[in-house]
């Protein structure tokens, strides 16, 4: 396999007491696109900033292709980052805005960055203070990728836009991405504006990565069994997620690698939110072995 | 030139999406052999989704043999879907016979509809195993 | 990063270069009509000579000037300014509104963004300190020699090469603050207390041991009472530390050169009679002779001024570079 964009390994970042990050080891593959979602406070944009080195790790390592990204100025050339709400400096122009990129980043792109602005119709002369969220998410992304890095990494790009500039933004994105074999990490509470758009799902829980891997593996490999209520939730062959049960219904959220042959269960499909919405709403499971998995374990790791 | 769309809501994997539509618009006539397919990224900057799902159905339509990728040019259409005797007239007899005796056993259209699925998804899924 | 540096700090700059031309003009303005009445009224003539008293030259020049001269001692703010307007906002202000997400992510690191932000600025405060200083050392010259001021705390400091320390100083606090308080009124309001602090304490108990202080004795000079003691010559453009009036054996009868009428009633009996009426000045003498009474003085002789400035320049700059360090490692290894 080639080198991770982007690569933890017991990654730990605490702050006096509390825990932003907890032996995190994960890793996203060169050319994936990955959403990183989970509730508020889950540590996402802890891991992001210590992607990009904005942030250094208590304990553990991030690697971001190949190396710390801590100080690297040969690193950060390669990765185009948008914190969330797209921080720009209020009174800059956006011209002055796209100058910085230029002085600050070697690898600038000038015409390709002038071109974007143009056809977002944003007006250089404005002053980024006074850009709309929709706007503002534009530059931050343009200022991102006219660097032309080989990873992005974007922190809720679409928590404050409306709905039209969120597709705009994606669209935006996603063709971006086509024309080269870039790596994005981007997280957001909107699973399925990720569903749309990502091939890769990490899904953080309370400080620690309760989901890693391919979105079509994913999908594969769980379902949703329905079938007569049976007391006790076991499935041969499965890892019974979550279970519940009705008076005459019982519900349970499986993953296998196999096909379920016993005809006592209906198998349905799951969609990446419903995916996501079973986990978060079981802490305490885990697709990854460790301390924070408490039922029977599987020590099948799901990678491309 | 074809517009893709992504049914959110369908529970077909999105690159199938594009596989079908591609599929419906051959049939109806819309693409025709010769045509070129929108590229990778005019879908992408259109409809917002992951470039590998448009790769994916465009790999899938070619190893159908419905159409052909020309390196550095773009994916053009090989040949029609179906053709005038698309009717498939004899199928459709069966089916109506069929749908005749299901209303005879007591179902609505809507538990015929949900039969018909979920049988054509069980036969489909054991092709797949076979 | 020069370009970023000046697009971002291009206003303080203009307000500076503004409030600088500003004083340069009132300066220009005012100095003749200082000059000018400082030589046709005599008294730089009269200054000029040793042992003359032009007590009513000067004060009447005094007078006349009032309003001015209380410039003076506001220009002890300036360096203050530099340190809550361009070094406090320095890193807070990015923290403050999160553009050092932005700005740390671009192929730069932080080291390379501190270090060019910080010596651009630190040059500019310098020469700007420099120019300022000379301006106010060159306009103010007048009153300070009529008030043999130049030693004086106060005065000492807005002259000379001490305010481009203090300038320097007051910057390098204040972009330290900011990157511990991480916010930029919080950590102006620190800048404020910690510059003031350190100004006082220095000036108040070390710079009087820049240099072991002399003492002299000088007999008491029965001089007018009011007006403008225009000095004995032995202490001329010094600095006064300490003054008390004492007999023979040390006992302190007051403080200053002054006289204290009360506590000598009890030791020059029969010679002060109540007030109003003055004592003769023959039994007052023979009182004081037979007393031993003297003055005591300790200072700072006026040769040790460029010495003085020298030590201090170099305690302030120290500590300026100290703080820039510790502000560089804060930025490079704690923040987030």
């Amino acid at each position: 396999m080639t080198t991770p964009a982007i690569e933890t390994t017991v990654l730990t970042k605490r702050y006096g007491r509390t825990w932003a990050l907890r032996d995190c080891s994960l890793a996203v593959p060169a050319g994936r696109i990955a959403a990183l979602v989970g509730p508020n406070g889950a540590g996402k944009t802890t891991l992001l900033h210590l992607a990009v080195g904005l942030l250094d790790p208590t304990s553990g390592s991030v690697r971001t292709l190949g190396a710390s990204p801590r100080e690297r100025a040969d690193i950060l050339a390669r990765v185009g980052f948008v914190a969330q709400d797209a921080p720009l400096y209020a009174g800059f122009t956006v011209r002055d805005t796209l100058e910085l990129g230029r002085h600050l980043n070697p690898t600038w792109d000038e015409d390709f960055a002038i071109e974007r602005m143009r056809r977002h119709d944003i007006d250089l002369r404005q002053r980024a203070g006074t850009l709309s969220g929709g706007q503002r998410a534009q530059v931050a992304l343009t200022l991102a990728v006219a660097k032309r890095p080989e990873v992005r990494v974007l922190d809720e790009p679409l928590a404050s836009l409306d709905p039209l500039a969120r597709r705009e933004f994606l669209a935006s994105l996603m063709e971006a991405t086509a024309e080269s074999d870039l790596t994005v990490l981007l997280s957001s509470h909107l699973v399925t504006d990720m569903e749309r758009i990502c091939d890769y799902l990490i899904v953080l829980s309370q400080s620690r990565v309760q989901v890693l891997g391919e979105v079509d593996t994913l999908l594969a490999t769980h379902r949703v069994l329905t079938g007569r209520r049976k007391d006790r939730a076991e499935v041969a062959g499965a890892e019974v997620i979550s279970a519940s049960h009705t008076e005459r219904q019982s519900t349970l959220f499986v993953r296998s690698t196999t096909s379920i042959p016993d005809p006592v269960w209906t198998a349905h499909e799951v969609s990446l939110e419903d995916l996501v919405l079973e986990y978060l709403a079981q802490p305490a499971a885990s697709m990854l072995p460790g301390p924070a998995a408490d039922g029977p374990r599987d020590s099948m790791e799901v990678r491309a | 030139m074809i517009a893709f769309r992504l049914e959110t809501r369908s529970g077909l994997a999105p690159y199938l999406q594009l596989v079908h539509q591609t599929k419906d618009a051959m049939r109806l006539g819309l693409l025709q052999p010769g045509d070129q397919l929108p590229t990778v990224k005019e879908v992408v900057t259109s409809i917002a989704i992951n470039p590998n799902t448009v790769l994916k159905a465009y790999r899938e339509l070619e190893r159908e043999g419905l159409v052909e990728g020309r390196p550095g040019v773009g994916t053009f259409v090989l040949r029609t879907l179906g053709g005038p005797n698309s009717n498939h007239p004899r199928l459709r007899r069966r089916l109506e016979r069929w749908i005749a005796g299901a209303r005879d056993a007591g179902l609505d259209e809507e538990s015929i509809s949900a039969l018909f699925a979920a049988t054509l998804r069980g036969s489909l899924q054991q092709e797949d195993i076979a | 990063m020069i370009w970023l540096t000046w697009r971002q700090h291009r206003q303080q700059a203009l307000a500076a270069a503004i409030g600088l031309g500003l004083v340069a003009g009132f300066f220009l303005v005012t100095h003749p009509g200082i000059a000018n009445t400082f030589n046709s009224t005599g008294l730089a003539s009269c200054l000029g000579t040793p042992g003359r008293d032009c007590g009513q030259i000067a004060d009447q020049f005094d007078r006349q000037y009032r309003g001015l001269q209380f410039l003076v001692p506001l220009f002890l703010v300036v360096p203050l300014l530099v340190g809550l307007f361009w070094g406090a906002p320095l890193v807070a202000r990015e923290l403050e509104q999160g553009t050092h997400r932005l700005v740390w992510t671009q192929s730069v690191t932080r080291r390379r963004w501190f270090s060019t932000k910080l010596a651009l600025i630190a040059c500019a405060v310098v020469v700007g300190a420099a120019v300022f200083a000379e301006l106010v050392t060159w306009w103010s010259g007048i009153f300070v020699r009529l008030h043999d001021a130049r030693f004086t705390p106060g005065i000492f400091d807005i002259r000379g090469i001490v305010p481009v320390a203090y300038a320097l100083f007051a910057l390098a606090l204040g972009v330290l603050v900011g990157t511990l308080v991480r916010r930029t009124l919080p950590a102006m309001a620190a800048t404020l207390g910690g510059f003031i602090a350190v100004r006082v304490l220095v000036t108040l108990f070390a710079r009087p041991h820049y240099v072991a202080a002399k003492t002299a004795s000088t007999p008491v000079v029965l001089a007018k009472l009011g007006g403008i003691m225009v000095g004995n010559d032995s202490f001329a453009g010094g600095w006064i530390i300490k003054q008390v009036t004492v007999d023979r054996l040390g006992n302190v009868l007051s403080g200053g050169q002054g006289l204290d009428f009360a506590s000598l009633s009890g030791r020059c009996p029969g010679v002060i009679p109540p007030p109003p009426t003055e004592p003769s000045p023959a039994q007052l003498a023979a009182c004081l002779d037979r007393l031993g009474v003297h003055t005591l003085t300790t200072y700072q002789p006026a040769t040790r001024f460029w010495a003085f400035q020298g030590i201090e320049f170099a305690i302030y700059a120290v500590l300026a570079l100290v703080m820039f360090g510790a502000a560089a490692w804060v930025v490079r290894r704690r923040l987030a």
